[in-house]
C-alpha cells in the first residue's frame, strides 16, 4: 500500500467510525431509549391489521407527552407497515408488520397534538386506503 | 463499417435490445412519475390500454399502477442492465483472454431466453395485472384475493426463465475463462480460488517463504468478472427459488383448485432468504461488475496502468465478505429481526461497502489523475458520471442503512429516489452508456457521429436524473412513501420537479439514440435484427 492509499484508507475509516458513533449515540433522540435506556413503557397498545384495515383499540390511543408507550402490531394475512405521521405528513416513526409475529416498538412523543397512522408497506392494490386520520392523541 | 464477426454482431444485438428495454422502462417511469404527480391524469390512457386486457375490464387505476410498478424494475434490471452486461462481457472476456466463447450456441440461447423471460414478467403485469411488486414479500404474491392467480403463475414462469438463463450465462463465462488455457486458470477450482480471493490470500501468506518469481496473475477485470459471476449465480438461485414458489402455490390452485397454506412459509425467514439473494445483484453483482469495468476501461482510455492494482485485488476479496453478509440492511424496519443482525449485517457490514467502494473509486480516480493531461472521450466522461452516481447513491444508502435513521427513512421516496435510482440511472446507467460509447467504435471501426450530441446526452442525463432523484429524496424526508399514491396534493411540488427531471432524461436518451443510429446507419442497425439473407438482396446497403 502506498502512502496516498494509506491516507485515503484512514480517511474512509475515520468517516465510517464518526458516522456510526454519531448515529448510535443519544444525539439521535430515539436511540436514547431504543438502544440505551430501555425504559418500561407506561402503557401498551395493540394494533391489528388485516384485510386492508387498521384496527385500533376501542377508545382510541391517547398518551401524554414524554411518556413511553409500547405499540404491538400484528397482521392476520400479509405484511403491512405501521407508520405514525405528523399532520404535515412528515414521518415520526415506522416498522414493518410481519404476519405470524408480534411487531413491537417503544416510542416517546415529545410534542402534543394529533397524529395520523398509515400502513407503510405495500399490501395489495388497496394499500393507499390504509390511512387513519387523527389516530393518536398526545396530550401535554 | 467493416465486416464484423458473429460475436460482435451478437454484442450489438444485446445492446440494441437492452436499449429497447431501457426505452420501455423509461416510458413506464414517465407514466409512474405522471401518476404520482396527478393520480387521475392517466384515466384516458388506462381506458385505452384496457382494449389489450381481455377479462380485466374492472381493473382499478391502482391495480394498473402497481402492475406497472412491479414490471418496471424487472425490465430495467433484467432487460436493460443484464442484456447490456451479457453482450459486453460476451465480447470483452474472450477479447481480453484471446480465446473464444466456450459454448457459442449459448450466446444466442441467452439472448432469446433473457428477452422472452423479461417479456413474460412484463406481460404478467401488463396483461394479467400481477401487482405484488418485485419484493414479493411472502405471502402477498400468493394472496389470490388481492393478487391475480394467472398473473402470479406467469410472473413466476418469467422469473424462472430469467434466472435459469443467468445461470447458463455464468456457466458459459466461467467455462470460457477456464478453457482459455494460458495458465491463468487451468481448472474450475483455480477460477473459484481467484474469484473468492484465495489465490491472493495464499500468495500473501507464502510471500516470505519463497524466492521464486511471482506467477502471472489474471487481469483484474477477469477476477472482478469471476467474483461478480459468483454473486450473480447466488442471486439467480435465490430468485429462481422465489419463482418456483409462485408456481408451486399457483399451479395447484389454477389446475385443481387446491390452495396450499401460505402460512407454511415463515414470512421473516423468507424475507431474509429473498434479500440475501436479491442483494447479491445490488451490492455484489452491480458493484463488482461495475468496478471490474472501471478497472478495464479507465486504463485503456487514459493509456496508463491501473493505480493500486494490488490493493484492488484485496478489495475484491474483502467485498466478497461484504456482499455475503450485508442483506440485513433491507430488514432494518423488521422488529422481529434479531437486533444483532440489524446492527452487524444491516449497519456495520454495509459500511464495509463504503470502504471497498471508496478504495475502488480512489484507485480509478488516481489512475485518471496520474495520466494527466487526459482527453475526456465520450466513454471517459460517462465513467466519471458513473463514479459520481455511485458516490451519491451509495452514501444515501448508508444514511438509511442505520438502526436509528431507518425509522424515518425506510420505504420512503428517499430509498428509491436518491439511493436506488441515483445508483441505477447515474451509476450503472452511465457506465453502460460508457461501455456502448467504447465498444461501438471498437466493434465497427466507426467513430461516434456527433460529439455535441454526446455532450447533450451526458448533461441531459446526469442533470435530469439528479433533479428527479433529489426531488424524490426530499419528498422522502418529508414523509412521502415509495409505494403509495396520495390522493391529496401534499407532495405534489416535489413530484412536479421529479417529473421535469424525468422528461429531461427522456430528451437526453432520444439524443443518444439519434447519435448511435446515425453512427451505425439504418441499414447496419437493421442488419442486427433482420436475417442477413433478406438484406443480401440489396448488396449495396448490406453491411456485414
Amino acid at each position: 500500500m502506498e502512502k496516498r492509499e494509506k491516507i485515503w484508507f484512514g480517511v474512509l475509516i475515520f468517516v465510517a467510525l464518526a458516522f456510526n458513533i454519531f448515529s448510535l449515540s443519544p444525539l439521535v433522540p430515539w436511540q436514547q431509549w431504543l438502544l440505551w435506556s430501555h425504559p418500561i413503557p407506561t402503557q401498551s397498545v395493540r394494533v391489528e391489521m388485516g384485510d386492508y384495515e387498521i384496527r385500533l383499540p376501542s377508545g382510541g390511543i391517547q398518551v401524554k407527552t414524554n411518556e413511553y408507550m409500547e405499540f404491538v402490531a400484528t397482521s392476520t394475512d400479509v405484511t403491512y407497515g405501521f407508520g405514525v405521521f405528523r399532520q404535515d405528513g412528515t414521518l415520526v416513526f415506522q416498522m414493518q408488520v410481519l404476519p405470524g409475529y408480534e411487531n413491537k416498538i417503544v416510542w416517546k412523543f415529545d410534542a402534543p397534538g394529533v397524529y395520523d397512522m398509515r400502513s407503510t408497506e405495500y399490501s395489495g392494490p388497496r394499500h393507499p386506503e390504509m390511512f387513519i386520520e387523527d389516530a393518536i392523541l398526545v396530550t401535554p | 463499417m467493416t465486416r464484423i464477426g458473429w460475436l460482435e454482431k451478437w454484442t450489438l444485438r444485446y445492446a440494441v435490445v437492452g436499449l429497447l428495454f431501457l426505452a420501455m422502462v423509461g416510458f413506464e417511469g414517465a407514466l409512474i412519475r405522471t401518476q404520482l404527480y396527478a393520480p387521475e391524469s392517466l384515466k384516458g390512457f388506462e381506458s385505452l390500454l384496457m382494449i389489450f386486457r381481455p377479462g380485466s375490464a374492472e381493473a382499478s387505476s391502482t391495480e394498473v399502477f402497481y402492475s406497472m410498478l412491479t414490471a418496471h424494475p424487472i425490465v430495467g434490471i433484467y432487460g436493460f442492465a443484464y442484456m447490456c452486461v451479457m453482450g459486453a462481457f460476451y465480447f470483452l472476456v474472450p477479447y481480453l483472454l484471446k480465446t473464444e466463447i466456450r459454448h457459442k450456441k449459448l450466446v444466442s440461447v441467452n439472448f432469446w431466453l433473457q428477452t422472452i423471460g423479461v417479456l413474460v414478467c412484463w406481460g404478467a403485469g401488463f396483461f394479467a395485472l400481477f401487482n405484488s411488486l418485485y419484493t414479493l414479500y411472502w405471502p402477498l404474491p400468493v394472496a389470490y384475493d388481492r393478487i391475480p392467480l394467472v398473473g402470479s403463475i406467469t410472473f413466476g414462469l418469467g422469473l424462472v426463465m430469467i434466472e435459469f438463463n443467468v445461470l447458463l450465462f455464468g456457466y458459459n463465462l466461467i467455462s470460457t475463462v477456464v478453457s482459455q488455457g494460458t495458465g491463468q486458470f487451468r481448472s474450475f477450482g483455480q477460477y473459484l480460488c481467484s474469484a473468492f480471493g484465495i489465490t491472493n490470500l495464499v500468495k500473501w501468506f507464502s510471500r516470505k517463504k519463497t524466492d521464486q518469481p511471482e506467477p502471472e496473475q489474471p487481469p483484474v477485470f477477469i477476477v472482478a468478472v469471476a467474483r461478480g459471476t459468483i454473486d450473480t449465480s447466488i442471486n439467480a438461485i435465490v430468485i429462481l427459488s422465489a419463482g418456483v414458489m409462485l408456481l408451486i402455490y399457483g399451479l395447484p390452485a389454477l389446475l385443481a383448485g387446491i390452495h396450499l397454506n401460505p402460512g407454511a412459509v415463515d414470512s421473516l425467514i423468507y424475507k431474509n432468504w429473498f434479500w440475501w439473494g436479491l442483494d447479491m445483484v445490488a451490492d455484489g453483482n452491480v458493484l463488482m461488475y461495475t468496478a471490474g469495468t472501471w478497472y478495464l476501461l479507465v486504463p485503456m482510455l487514459v493509456n496508463r496502468k491501473l493505480y493500486g492494482e494490488n490493493v484492488v485485488r484485496w478489495v475484491i476479496l474483502a467485498d466478497l465478505l461484504v456482499s455475503l453478509f450485508v442483506w440485513s440492511h433491507h430488514l432494518m424496519g423488521d422488529r422481529p429481526q434479531p437486533f444483532g443482525l440489524r446492527l452487524l449485517s444491516g449497519q456495520f457490514v454495509t459500511w464495509g461497502e463504503f470502504i471497498t467502494m471508496g478504495l475502488t473509486m480512489f484507485s480509478v480516480m488516481m489512475t485518471i489523475w496520474l495520466a494527466r493531461p487526459v482527453k475526456f472521450t465520450p466513454p471517459l466522461k460517462f465513467i466519471m458520471g458513473s463514479i459520481f452516481g455511485f458516490a451519491i447513491g451509495g452514501f444515501a444508502g448508508l444514511v438509511q442503512a442505520n438502526t436509528g435513521l431507518n425509522l424515518v427513512l425506510h420505504n420512503t421516496q428517499w430509498v428509491i429516489g436518491i439511493h436506488a435510482h441515483t445508483q441505477l440511472l447515474v451509476g450503472l446507467g452511465m457506465l453502460l452508456f460508457a461501455v456502448i460509447y467504447a465498444l461501438v467504435p471498437l466493434l465497427t471501426k466507426l467513430e461516434i457521429r456527433s460529439q455535441r450530441l454526446v455532450n447533450w446526452h451526458f448533461w441531459g442525463w446526469i442533470v435530469g436524473a439528479m433533479i428527479m432523484t433529489y426531488a424524490m429524496g426530499m419528498a422522502g424526508t418529508q414523509g412521502m412513501l415509495r409505494r403509495t399514491i396520495y390522493e391529496d396534493r401534499l407532495y405534489q411540488p416535489y413530484m412536479a420537479v421529479a417529473l421535469v427531471g424525468a422528461l429531461l432524461m427522456t430528451v437526453a436518451f432520444v439524443l443518444f439514440l439519434i447519435n448511435i443510429l446515425s453512427t451505425l446507419g439504418w441499414n447496419n442497425t437493421l442488419s442486427l435484427i433482420i436475417p442477413e439473407r433478406w438484406l443480401k438482396t440489396h448488396p449495396d446497403k448490406a453491411v456485414a
